[in-house]
């Protein structure tokens, strides 16, 4: 019994020096990002920063398309060239969590991130009881309109209904200069799909319920049939609506060129219309979703992004991942008790989630007109659904959406369309 | 004697089988046992399990699986039909042009042409991406100046494949014309010569003379033609994400958003043999057509 003892006390002392060593070794992580050359050369800086109390750890950052960043993860993920920190979109979760391609967050940072974080944010990077990420952005939809082109329409407000929305989509729309009312997004399922949820949600609606599809609901028929009437009436024209795999193209140059009246889009667009409409950018203003006749307040949609490790990483690219990022969300790494990440995400109008970074950057977010838009509306959005199967079921209702706006299907078939493909989708992928 | 003719014949070819049976014929037998199995491209392949000939029902079969499936191999046999239509007639036409020697210039043409082919897809999808825009879009300015109002181009599901055929043929045109060109040198000059003296038009002289024998050439450049459209690739993922409405969702596309994006391997694997299976009929069926067409001559 005393040599069992003497065993299981050496087998303890052994245990921390190897985990003590493997935390203290050399490392060299990579960090996989879709974020531009401007918001790279900023993590580089918090890189470098960090570097300066960690010398022995090299890490380097590897940017992709938006439109790449799931392939790249999924590609090299599971390997040893894989990257070792990946930021990641909420709904994609689940699905790398099954496929064991996420480590689980250190029980200690996991309780510092469920202290610091807001419990919905923390749920959108929790998948099957374990934290997998640590969060970071928290995006939200609210409608962005011109309001250059709303005077010059004799229109003095945002539309706050459905009806106030169709007779402002109707007025700002002028063939004749090649202008629309209000502009929807193809070829790009996040941006087919979120814009839709938001005014869903307004109207009262849900896209997922405890797993199952609703999309049978009677607020998703007006939804769609909402939808029908733009594209019907000539409110909106889907041919000024394509989107490429950065996320940009003709519905962005529309709307920054100001053929496009409204739009519902995320505050992470705002470093995209600084960048595209300069000075033009004070023409633009942001106000809550329209309500539709079955809801009873604006609504909208978020998701959120978070920052996971690669589970086939060895323990000491683990470890040193773990402890930059640690810093990285951390509120020593940036300026007046905010965090470095919450410094680079409202570089690009993206709205921190970490409850620290709010108060710190308290006064600018409400000194940014655009982004106290979106600041407006949080409380009240609905979590975008994490669901297994989620990446699948957005592109299928994505194409189901995309044939309404093309005129190939009705509102009513592209309700049918929607729920069934949906219910098959997830089910299967429930199994 | 032969017994040792025969090992040496095997070592002498066994490097070379060695490396096309490891990285060829292998992965293949891999792709077409994963297409009987259900199997997450995220695990190993220890975890793959056999459930017989359910991947091949579920993309022929009636659900979102199969439809979208089904559209994207249509899609890939009108990207690709249309492909080989268009480059084939224009390279010889092309090519002509190029070989002649009435009016100076060829050699410029064919390096004009060429260089087109030299220039990477990622300049060329960004270039042209710009070139269809509908609304702020040279082509349509172009077409405004002449009285031909706007097109689509990639922004409707009307026009968009074939926005990207045109992209496709205007960068592979100049490689099948260098082609072309090799089989019109192989012609011998004093059949021309002779059917001039015998009182041929020069629509005759195609007809009877060039067309059958650069029977060869146009059958290689059919072939060509037919298994570079069935592998578009990057235009789709660059431009288009095989929108609007999945008009531009070809089959490679759409096998790497099923197999890797969505990590359904079993399913994208029986995407990949039915593929495979396609292109082996369509390039038998091409040589059959150009064996019929010798016999009958």
């Amino acid at each position: 019994m005393h040599y069992v003892r003497a065993i299981r006390r050496l087998a303890g002392v052994a245990t921390v020096l190897v985990s003590g060593t493997a935390l203290t070794q050399a490392a060299e992580i990579s960090f996989l990002t879709h974020w531009s050359p401007d918001t790279v050369a900023m993590l580089d800086a918090a890189i470098a920063k960090y570097g300066e109390t960690h010398k022995d750890d090299t890490i380097t950052v590897r940017a992709v398309p938006f439109g790449d960043l799931l392939t790249t993860l999924r590609t090299s993920g599971g390997g040893a060239g894989g990257a070792t920190i990946a930021g990641i979109y909420d709904a994609w979760l689940p699905d790398l969590a099954k496929d064991k391609l996420v480590a689980p967050v250190p029980a200690e940072m996991a309780t510092a991130v469920t202290a610091n974080w807001p419990a919905g944010v923390v749920s959108a990077a929790t998948a099957g009881g374990s934290l997998y990420g640590i969060p970071n952005e928290i995006d939200v939809y609210a409608l962005n309109y011109n309001k250059r082109l709303f005077a010059a329409a004799g229109i003095t407000e945002p539309p706050k209904t459905w009806e106030e929305f169709l007779a402002d989509a109707e007025k700002l729309t002028d063939k004749s200069k090649g202008q629309q009312g209000f502009g929807l997004i193809n070829s790009w399922a996040a941006g087919v799909l979120h814009p839709f949820a938001s005014l869903l949600v307004s109207n009262g609606g849900d896209l997922v319920v405890d797993g199952k599809p609703v999309l049978d609901s009677k607020q998703a028929k007006e939804t769609f049939e909402l939808y029908e009437k733009l594209i019907t009436s000539g409110f909106s024209d889907p041919a000024m609506a394509t989107a490429d795999a950065n996320t940009t193209g003709p519905f962005l140059d529309n709307f920054v060129s100001g053929k496009t009246g409204m739009i519902i889009m995320a505050n992470w667009w705002e470093s995209a219309l600084k960048a595209g409409m300069g000075d033009a950018f004070a023409d633009i203003a942001t106000a809550p979703i329209p309500v539709g006749p079955s809801g009873d307040k604006a609504h909208s949609i978020s998701y959120s992004w978070m920052t996971v490790v690669n589970a086939q990483a060895s323990a000491e690219e683990q470890a040193a991942a773990w402890s930059f990022l640690d810093w990285l969300n951390g509120p020593e790494s940036g300026p007046n008790g905010a965090s470095a990440m919450g410094e680079i995400l409202m570089s690009m109008g993206i709205l921190p989630s970490r409850t620290s970074d709010a108060t710190a950057f308290g006064d600018r977010l409400s000194g940014d007109a655009f982004l106290a838009g979106y600041t407006g509306p949080l409380p009240d959005a609905k979590p975008f659904p994490v669901v297994l199967g989620g990446q699948e079921f957005s592109e299928s209702l994505q194409q189901t959406l995309e044939a309404l706006q093309f005129g190939q299907v009705t509102a009513a078939e592209a309700q049918t369309n929607a729920q069934t493909d949906a219910a098959e989708i997830l089910e299967r992928n429930a199994k | 004697m032969l017994r040792t003719q025969n090992r040496s014949a095997i070592g002498m070819l066994a490097p070379a089988t060695g490396l096309i049976g490891v990285f060829v014929l292998l992965p293949m037998a891999l792709t077409v046992w994963l297409a009987f199995q259900d199997w997450s491209t995220q695990t190993g392949f220890e975890t793959a399990r056999f459930i017989g000939v359910d991947n091949f029902l579920a993309i022929f079969g009636p659900g979102s699986v199969g439809r979208d499936f089904k559209a994207a191999l249509v899609n890939t046999a009108i990207y690709t039909v249309l492909s080989v239509l268009i480059i084939v007639p224009l390279s010889v036409a092309l090519g002509l042009l190029v070989h002649q020697k009435i009016a100076p210039g060829g050699i410029v043409l064919r390096t004009v042409l060429f260089s087109t082919y030299m220039v990477p897809m990622i300049a060329v999808a960004l270039v042209w991406s710009k070139l269809y825009s509908p609304t702020e879009g040279p082509i349509n300015q172009m077409l405004g100046w002449i009285g031909i109002g706007a097109q689509t181009w990639l922004s409707s599901p009307k026009t968009a494949l074939v926005s990207l055929v045109l992209l496709n043929v205007w960068q592979q045109v100049g490689y099948f014309t260098v082609l072309a060109v090799a089989g019109l040198t192989q012609i011998p000059p004093v059949l021309y010569e002779a059917a001039r003296v015998d009182g041929a038009s020069a629509w005759r002289q195609f007809h009877a003379i060039t067309l059958p024998l650069l029977g060869n050439t146009l059958l290689f450049s059919a072939v060509i033609g037919v298994i570079n459209a069935v592998q578009v690739f990057e235009p789709v993922a660059l431009i288009t994400q095989g929108g609007p409405v999945n008009s531009t969702n070809v089959l490679t596309y759409h096998i790497r958003r099923v197999g890797i994006e969505r990590a359904q391997g079993g399913l994208g694997s029986a995407m990949a043999v039915t593929l495979m299976l396609a292109l082996i009929v369509a390039i038998t069926a091409l040589f059959a057509v150009a064996r019929s067409r010798e016999n009958r001559t």
